[in-house]
């Protein structure tokens, strides 16, 4: 197991929350979509952690931290999510366009 | 007591200050008392000196300094330090010129008491008295050139205070104003005197000049136009041709300070200068004869405009300016001793003459002596001690002044025959007019009866001084000239180049063969206007009406400087022309519309390209903008997303590839 095979599953799994990010029409999907990228970027830190600086855990460190904000962001999209849901009656986002200038 | 002598000065400019600011003004104000006895207090510590000096108790010259400020420059990309000491150096003129101008300050301070009694402005008449004096003391005892030139500029300010001190009545104040500006003109050559020591020397030590010139170092060209600047201070201050035409008017002034001007603390200012700084004139043989006859064209001249004036105050105006050549005179011809020893003299009866003529002013309240007349009997006291005055200036035997204008003729005589012959001319006019004064004041007819009628004697205030002065000037020329006394304090070795052709008189002859002449002289003014009647004055003034004429007139000095005036007047006038005209609208305007045309050339620049430029790329960020918008404004937050998406996607691609 080297860097790189670490580094295309970070990669692979980025792609992955992207594509679903952006195809997904359900809003909670695109919320787990995003956190599929939380995590991509976790296995980043981990595995440079690992592999170029054995010595220390900056990375985990600066990992776990992300998976502590990842949990408040949730809270917080899921609170959008249940207000959008009570003021529209809808989770498909392409009908929800308040954005549209 | 010599260490204390820097009291001598400063006591009285601290008395004027406490004078001025401590009371209130009021015509009964005691703090008359504080000057006198400050001044009496400094007459004693100058007595006390000179008698030490006379002694022998004191090694002279006495210097001491103290360090006033430093500084450090570059002259030329050489540095240059220098710290200004200011101190006191005391020799033997000085120490005769404390006891002088200290002995007639007081005087005049006592006498003034009476004269200026219930005057509006009584208290600041007095601090002005004791601020003059410590300003005419400061220059005696400096020893540091520039501290003596900011003394001296504060005796002009003085007089000039003193001169307007009725400054409510257009004559005093036109007076002063006179006297302040002739005097100024002086200065500015004694400044640029005073420039070019320091420049030369580097110091403004008197002791250290004194040694950089009598070693040699001073160039000849430099030595003649310092003493010539020197002189030209002196010039103005002791009121000598040609900036003389200041000293009549200064009769304006109170009558006191008349008396003190002429005696002790003005004029005798510029003569003391120049003694002081002898040891350039003795450089220069050529700034040393400018000087004789400087005082000799003033000498004579003055002694002939006072034989026509009518007014008792101006006579003895011309008097002390006449006198003042004489002084100056004898300095030129080496004579410094005989124009020292005079200037001694001459402060004590010149001060008894004016204070006499103050008396007299305070008794019959007018200065013109038609008005005159006969007062001997009303006034003795002023009487006889006026006549005594006028007897020492006339140079009669035993008074002070036989021994001083002695010295002083044969000196002259030893320099030019010359020179000898027409100062004799100049001293028989002083005996002449001052006879003349003395007589048309004092005996013949009552002329004005009623003036006549209401005069008398003045308080013992000051009568007082009177007797005193006249004493001195009986005794102090036989005192001072008493086993060559004034040889030993105030002589001055020249260098053998002076004495090379020097004529040897009979003293003999010049002493008693002058008097002789004197005798002449005042028996002819007995003739003219001692009797009752004075027809023959009054003919001889009708034969001779044109010189009488010129000789009221002053020459007509006074017309040529204020003709000298008037065209600078023009000159400024036209100096204003040019500049408002010419420089002003033509270069100044001018420039000024040059650079408006180029700004408006440069608004339009702004305006057209620069401006447009940046209106368009904001215009062209809102089309592309406007046009965006057509594209992406559905809203949707995955559009969005997938934007950013491509777009760092680009970028990192770029960032990867470059």
């Amino acid at each position: 197991m080297t860097l790189a095979h670490y580094l295309i599953i970070g990669a692979a799994l980025f792609l992955i929350g992207l594509f679903g990010a952006l195809t997904r029409r359900n809003v909670i999907g695109i919320l787990m979509s995003i956190e599929l990228m939380f995590n991509a970027a976790n296995i980043n830190l981990a595995a440079f952690n690992r592999f170029l600086h054995p010595e220390g855990v900056a990375g985990q460190a600066v990992a776990l931290f992300i998976i502590t904000i990842a949990a408040a962001e949730v809270v917080v999209g899921l609170a959008l999510v249940l207000a959008i849901v009570r003021n529209t009656d809808t989770l498909y986002v392409e009908e929800f366009n308040l954005l549209k200038g | 007591m010599l260490e204390y002598v820097w009291l001598i000065p400063l006591l009285p400019l601290f008395a004027s200050f406490v004078i001025l600011f401590a009371t209130k003004e009021d015509p009964h104000s005691p703090m008359p008392f504080v000057g006198i006895a400050v001044m009496g207090w400094c007459l004693i510590q100058s007595i006390a000196i000179f008698s030490g000096v006379v002694s022998g108790a004191h090694h002279l010259p006495y210097e001491a300094n103290w360090n006033w400020f430093s500084f450090a420059t570059d002259i030329g990309g050489r540095p240059f330090a220098y710290s200004m000491p200011v101190g006191v150096l005391i020799d033997g003129p000085a120490s005769i010129m404390l006891v002088v101008v200290t002995l007639v300050s007081l005087l005049v301070q006592i006498y003034s008491v009476g004269y200026m009694h219930g005057d509006p402005r009584y208290k600041r008449y007095f601090a002005y008295l004791s601020f003059f004096t410590a300003s005419m003391l400061g220059l005696i005892v400096s020893s540091n050139l520039l501290v003596t030139f900011a003394c001296w500029e504060l005796v002009g300010v003085s007089s000039y205070l003193l001169i307007g001190f009725w400054f409510e009545k257009p004559g005093p104040a036109y007076a002063s104003k006179k006297a302040f500006m002739t005097t100024k003109l002086g200065d500015t050559g004694l400044y640029l005197a005073l420039l070019l020591i320091f420049a030369k020397v580097g110091s403004f030590q008197i002791t250290q000049v004194q040694n950089f010139v009598t070693m040699g170092y001073l160039a000849d060209w430099a030595a003649l136009a310092i003493g010539l600047g020197i002189l030209c201070g002196a010039m103005g201050k002791s009121a000598q041709w040609p900036l003389f035409i200041w000293l009549p008017d200064a009769m304006e002034g109170p009558t006191p300070v008349s008396a003190l001007i002429h005696a002790a603390t003005m004029v005798a200012a510029g003569i003391y200068l120049v003694a002081k700084t002898y040891f350039i004139y003795a450089a220069s043989p050529l700034a040393m004869e400018t000087v004789a006859w400087i005082g000799l064209i003033t000498a004579l001249l003055a002694a002939s405009m006072a034989v026509v004036a009518y007014d008792i105050k101006r006579v003895l105006a011309f008097s002390t300016v006449s006198q003042l050549g004489f002084m100056l005179c004898a300095l030129g011809v080496g004579g410094y001793t005989a124009g020292l020893f005079h200037l001694t003299t001459h402060a004590y009866f010149k001060a008894l003459l004016f204070m006499g003529a103050g008396s007299v002013i305070h008794a019959v309240h007018s200065n013109d002596m038609r008005l005159m007349g006969g007062l001997s009997k009303k006034m003795p006291i002023t009487f006889i001690t006026v006549f005594i005055g006028t007897y020492a200036i006339a140079g009669l035997w035993p008074a002070a002044g036989f021994y001083s204008k002695d010295l002083i003729l044969e000196k002259v005589y030893e320099h030019s025959p010359l020179m000898f012959w027409l100062l004799l001319f100049a001293a028989l006019l002083t005996a002449f007019y001052m006879f003349r004064m003395v007589f048309l004041t004092f005996l013949g007819r009552e002329r004005d009866a009623e003036k006549h009628h209401h005069a008398d004697e003045s308080p013992a205030v000051m009568t007082v001084p009177l007797i005193i002065l006249a004493v001195l000037s009986i005794v102090s020329g036989f005192a001072l000239e008493y086993k060559h006394l004034i040889q030993h304090l105030a002589d001055y070795k020249l260098p053998e180049s002076f004495a090379a052709h020097a004529n040897h008189p009979n003293p003999f002859l010049i002493k008693w063969g002058v008097m002789g002449l004197v005798l002449g002289s005042i028996g002819l003014s007995w003739r003219l206007y001692g009797g009752q009647d004075q027809r023959l004055a009054e003919s001889i003034k009708e034969r001779l009406l044109v010189l009488f004429n010129i000789l009221e007139n002053r020459y007509g000095f006074d017309t040529l400087f204020l003709w000298m005036v008037k065209l600078a007047d023009r000159l400024a006038a036209f100096a204003h022309w040019f500049d408002s005209a010419i420089l002003d609208q033509i270069f100044i305007d001018g420039w000024g519309l040059i650079t408006r045309i180029f700004a408006e050339i440069s608004h339009l620049f702004d305006a057209i390209f620069i401006d447009r430029t940046v209106d368009g790329f904001g215009g062209l960020s809102n089309d592309v903008g406007v046009g965006l918008r057509w594209f992406v404004r559905d809203g949707l937050v995955q559009e969005y997303l997938l934007w950013a998406a491509v777009a760092v996607s680009f970028f990192m691609i770029f960032a990867f590839w470059l």
